[in-house]
């Protein structure tokens, strides 16, 4: 089925937070499935796939131990979503010539946004890389070297941000497709329902309050 | 004719702690600023026309009618779908299944086979699904008791009873107007690059504005098919009493929390608007008489406000007062000394109630369109833009700001029940936006962030206590928890009015100040609360219809007409 990207946008922000992230993430998360769809990129399907892969775990597992040297995570790999608030927060020291290097951290490709995010911010182009995928990201738009199971590999062992050397030309994507697999929708749907509160007649009557007839 | 204009410099803007105050915002009032006002203007600067290229209805009001205006550069189409709806499944609600009628803003003339798959799914609202060539899905309800009214009177020949028409205003209320890319319609950042749709819900205004012409055809129509022999149409001025009301509860509460920026830049301009006015040396003879006009019309609208509820019929009773004890005071030549607006301005403000003040604020801006209306241009927003957080800003300078926007939540007694009485939640079912009971009822775990003060509290009182790097991006790491009001407080920074000042979970909330602050905007007139989370209004009351837009003025309908002479 075919979605709107304010849909995906919202229906991401409702799966991470169903998922335990912390509002301010979930609305970074859900931006970052935005950013992938409107480029041609799978969002929902590498969304659902981290929400999954992480659900049940800590913050602490997954947020990097220590931000000087290379990132790691306590528990295992870095989420994208944690790691990438971290990166984007670290946009002016990138600009400024700092590379940052992730150890095993999975679903790279959700990092994209989050660098997108440091080069609007500090108006420089930033290159994103792993095995077989380079990004390179400035405020004008983002270029994309590798082919679509190095962009969309479930992890990487090492990533790095820095930046980008040279500018180079923006290279024109596919037409975005915005059709969302059901079983993929319907997996987000499962992680954002546990945001909604259940209905119960007292919350229908009282929750809104009409209360009156509608039949004037 | 220009006016001239002299610099609002030396008048700064009105202070957000003034402004972004619940009691404030929710008495605000339609101005020249408000969205269904510019978008008339525009079509009329634009000269647009308007056709209805299908209307299959049938003697029981089933069926199906489009409504095609046409731009300059582009035409858009309300598809319209008329049912039979049971009494009993009538509800405004958002959790309602079924609705007297169903529309959708189409990009375009439809074809029979577009109109075709929208039949199948407009009608079922939330339960379809649209596409990206269409941009808005809404439904509306009759008025029972003035839909019928209307019918009977029109079936007989005869003209519908005028007080029956004030007392409701509109023949149906639309209970949901969705733009921005919901159920699968076209996105707003698609169509925000053109000229007609970049100010804000310019297409569901229009959207709403079609509706309009459709429910005044429709009772034609309908006392037509019931008696061809007797049946007569509506007078024209009659007409132009009719508005389409409006149902609105909690779902507009959190949109004005989550669009800072739009928040901003909607209260930013009609600020704007006040400094300049403030700043004008003096009051012209013409502008003077139009304030004049606009005074007494809206005593007349004030008199033509009905509501049952306690809250807003304390409030029109004051608003009487206000503006009997205005005209008072502009009688007594308060427009001929120096700097006459401002002195206005400051009068109103130590002697009127602030539904008053509001009141007056927006009749300020009557007479100086050529002064003004440049501002609707700023009053969209790219809520990306200010997005992502500035992580290398010092903590100390975060703590700042915390303390010049939130100082009042800092001076809140958070450990207080009633400080902390409510919880905004959204019920599973068709994921409606509630108000709950923190203490009473089991809602805290399923919390949305639309409690910004609290939230800025705790969070500073945990950047107190933080013994980590100085930077904003090293807090966060380790206190994810405060990255979304942390986003608030620097967008706040950067856009002073971005933010409502005041306890959005009290005891003493009034979550209709906040629909209505959002409803002034969008031009709405007649508040009338249904309870504190709840209120109709009416839209367009009075303005020319589509085919009346060319040969008359489009600006000169948002308060009654003066009383005619005796």
């Amino acid at each position: 089925m075919a979605f709107s990207l304010n849909e995906i946008e919202a229906m991401g922000k409702r799966a991470a937070r169903g998922a335990g992230l912390s509002w301010g993430l979930a609305e970074e998360a859900g931006k970052a499935a935005r950013w992938l769809t409107a480029r041609g990129l799978p969002g929902p399907e590498e969304l659902v796939d981290i929400l999954t892969r992480n659900d049940g775990k800590s913050y602490e597992e997954l947020v990097p131990e220590s931000v000087e040297g290379v990132w790691r995570a306590r528990g295992g790999r870095l989420c994208p979503l944690v790691s990438g608030a971290a990166l984007c927060d670290r946009a002016a020291e990138i600009a400024a010539g700092r590379e940052i290097e992730f150890g095993p951290i999975a679903r790279p490709l959700l990092l994209a946004s989050y660098a997108a995010g440091a080069a609007d911010l500090t108006g420089t182009a930033i290159e994103l890389s792993w095995a077989g995928a380079v990004m390179i990201f400035t405020p004008e738009g983002v270029s994309i070297e590798g082919d679509l199971a190095a962009l969309t590999a479930r992890g990487a062992d090492s990533v790095h941000c820095r930046r980008a050397k040279t500018a180079v030309g923006v290279s024109p994507l596919d037409t975005p497709s915005r059709e969302v697999d059901a079983e993929t929708w319907s997996r987000l749907n499962a992680f954002a329902l546990r945001t909604f509160a259940p209905a119960t007649e007292a919350s229908r009557l009282a929750g809104a309050g009409a209360g009156l007839t509608d039949n004037d | 004719m220009a006016v001239s204009y002299q610099s609002a410099e030396r008048l700064p803007l009105r202070s957000p702690e003034a402004v972004m105050r619940l009691a404030r915002l929710g008495s605000f009032h339609q101005c020249r600023l408000s969205f269904m006002r510019t978008l008339l203007r525009r079509m009329k600067r634009e000269s647009w026309t308007f056709d209805r290229p299908v209307f299959e209805i049938d003697g029981k009001g089933v069926g199906v009618a489009v409504y095609s205006a046409h731009g300059p550069e582009r035409s858009y189409s309300l598809i319209c779908f008329a049912h039979d709806l049971p009494p009993e499944q009538r509800s405004d609600r958002v959790i309602a299944h079924a609705w007297d009628s169903t529309f959708t803003l189409f990009d375009g003339v439809p074809t029979a086979d577009d109109i075709e798959r929208l039949s199948w799914n407009v009608p079922k609202q939330e339960a379809g699904r649209v596409s990206d060539r269409e941009i808005s899905l809404s439904r509306a309800n009759r008025s029972v008791r003035l839909f019928k009214h209307v019918v009977d009177s029109l079936a007989r020949g005869d003209q519908p009873d005028s007080e029956q028409i004030e007392a409701v205003g509109y023949l149906m209320r639309t209970t949901a107007v969705y733009g921005s890319g919901k159920f699968g319609a076209a996105d707003r950042e698609a169509i925000a690059d053109r000229p007609e749709f970049a100010g804000p819900f310019q297409p569901e205004m229009l959207s709403v504005y079609l509706t309009r012409t459709y429910t005044l055809d429709l009772v034609e129509h309908l006392a037509r098919a019931r008696a061809p022999q007797t049946a007569v149409p509506i007078d024209p001025a009659l007409r132009r009493r009719f508005g389409v009301g409006n149902s609105t509860g909690l779902g507009l509460a959190p949109f004005i929390v989550n669009h800072p920026l739009l928040l901003n830049n909607w209260i930013a301009a009609r600020e704007e608007a006040l400094a300049r006015i403030r700043a004008l040396p003096r009051a012209g003879a013409a502008e003077a008489d139009l304030f004049r006009a606009m005074l007494t019309r809206a005593r007349v609208n004030a008199e033509q406000w009905r509501s049952e509820h306690s809250l807003q019929i304390q409030k029109l009773i004051m608003l009487k007062a206000d503006l009997a004890h205005l005209e008072d005071h502009v009688a007594a030549g308060a427009l001929d000394a120096e700097a006459p607006w401002n002195r206005l301005y400051e009068w109103a403000e130590a002697r009127l109630s602030i539904e008053g003040q509001e009141q007056l604020v927006s009749l300020m801006l009557e007479p100086y369109g050529e002064l003004v209306d440049d501002l609707a241009d700023r009053m969209g927003a790219d809520e990306g833009a200010a997005f992502r957080i500035d992580g290398a800003m010092p903590l100390e300078r975060l703590q700042a700001i915390v303390e010049d926007v939130y100082g009042w939540a800092l001076k809140t007694d958070w450990s207080s029940p009633d400080s902390l009485a409510r919880v905004w939640y959204v019920s599973e079912e068709k994921l409606e936006p509630r108000l709950g009971e923190r203490f009473e009822e089991p809602f805290e775990p399923y919390e949305q962030p639309l409690a910004p003060g609290r939230d800025a509290a705790a969070m500073y009182r945990d950047m107190v206590a933080w013994r980590g790097d100085r930077t904003v991006a090293a807090f966060l790491l380790r206190h994810p928890e405060h990255r979304h009001v942390a986003r608030r407080s620097q967008i706040t920074a950067r856009f002073p009015y971005a933010e409502i000042r005041d306890n959005t979970i009290s005891a003493a909330l009034l979550p209709i100040d906040l629909l209505r602050c959002k409803l002034a905007f969008f031009g709405a007139t007649h508040f009338d609360p249904r309870s504190d989370r709840w209120v109709r209004i009416n839209m367009f009351q009075g303005a020319p219809f589509p085919h009346e837009l060319a040969g008359s003025d489009a600006d000169d309908w948002s308060y009654p007409p003066l009383p005619e002479a005796p």
